[in-house]
């Protein structure tokens, strides 16, 4: 993979949040479940311009439910994690543990 | 879920923010940003829901507007020139209109010379119908991303505006210069107007809310 294509901090994140919520991921519970695990307040429409990137790159796909009630009549967005995704984030995931191993607690350089 | 919650509608206007910077016919955004409200409202309260919604209208407004420009970096580009050329040529017509109405009937205007006055501050809102024209021609041109075009040429128009009046300030060392800007940046906001005229007639989800 062309160092380009690497996952940013952001996009990294969501794909893990994506991954945790497997058929359950829609803007809602994306946004939710990052400011949960991360405590930072995150607006909805970061997580949809990362999405939306993301899946120009092919790492996630979509597709639209049925409207429901207690939406307004709107539609939900949901989202997936392709093949590719996960490999993307292997890769991330392998270069951090490569770049961290050693170092002991991390906490003691802050 | 309370019955006021239930009731409840979320900031009309913060809604219709973030519909002029959606991809027409996409209401999944909207529809995430409701049903947070409607939660959050029966938890704590429409107050705090209602700045919480405020918040991320504002906030996902602006992630949308470079989202906009991400995805179709070239066609906005192009149209934003192309409302800069036009703004260009179109700006000075209202000029050559007093300056052709004054040469002909420059004995009536010396003898009249509060009308004359009326007349160039009729030349302002020449200038302005003129920008609202320049805005809708150049949403018209980015389908799609109306407001990310217009919002780029009004900032651009807003820098220029500013840097000519601090580099005036810096010249003359008259701060009163500066007062003059807010002249200057009504004709930005009139292209912004021209592209929320153009982006409401495309999309029904953007029609302007009523109170």
């Amino acid at each position: 993979m062309a160092g380009r294509d690497y996952l940013g901090e952001f996009e990294h994140i969501i794909m893990l949040a994506l991954l945790r919520l497997e058929d359950r991921a829609y803007g809602v519970t994306v946004r939710q479940e990052i400011e949960l695990r991360t405590q930072r307040e995150v607006s909805i429409g970061a997580v949809y311009a990362t999405l939306d990137r993301l899946e120009k790159k092919g790492y996630v796909k979509s597709r639209r439910s049925d409207p429901t009630p207690e939406r307004g009549g709107r539609s939900k967005r949901f989202f997936r994690v392709t093949a590719q995704g996960v490999t993307a984030v292997n890769q991330i995931q392998r270069a951090l543990s490569s770049m961290t191993e050693g170092l002991g607690m991390i906490g003691s350089y802050s | 879920m309370t019955s006021q919650a239930r009731f409840v509608q979320p900031p009309r206007f913060a809604t219709w923010l973030v519909n002029l910077f959606t991809v027409p016919q996409d209401d999944s955004i909207v529809g995430d940003l409701f049903e947070e409200f409607r939660n959050l409202a029966s938890r704590s309260g429409v107050g705090f829901a209602r700045r919480w919604y405020w918040r991320q209208a504002v906030k996902t407004a602006a992630s949308l507007f470079t989202l906009g420009w991400l995805a179709a970096p070239w066609s906005t580009a192009a149209a934003v020139l192309g409302g800069f050329l036009l703004a260009g040529y179109v700006n000075r017509l209202p000029d050559k209109a007093l300056s052709v109405a004054t040469d002909r009937y420059l004995m009536y205007w010396s003898s009249h010379f509060q009308a004359y006055l009326w007349l160039l501050r009729g030349m302002l809102i020449g200038h302005i119908i003129a920008s609202l024209f320049v805005g809708s021609m150049v949403a018209l041109a980015a389908k799609g991303r109306e407001m990310v075009a217009t919002m780029t040429l009004a900032l651009i128009f807003c820098a220029m505006a500013g840097i000519g009046c601090l580099w005036l300030v810096a010249k003359t060392g008259e701060i009163a210069s500066l007062s003059g800007l807010l002249w200057y940046w009504a004709d930005p906001l009139a292209i912004v107007v021209g592209g929320i005229i153009v982006r409401t007639r495309r999309s029904p989800m953007t029609a302007v809310p009523t109170a």
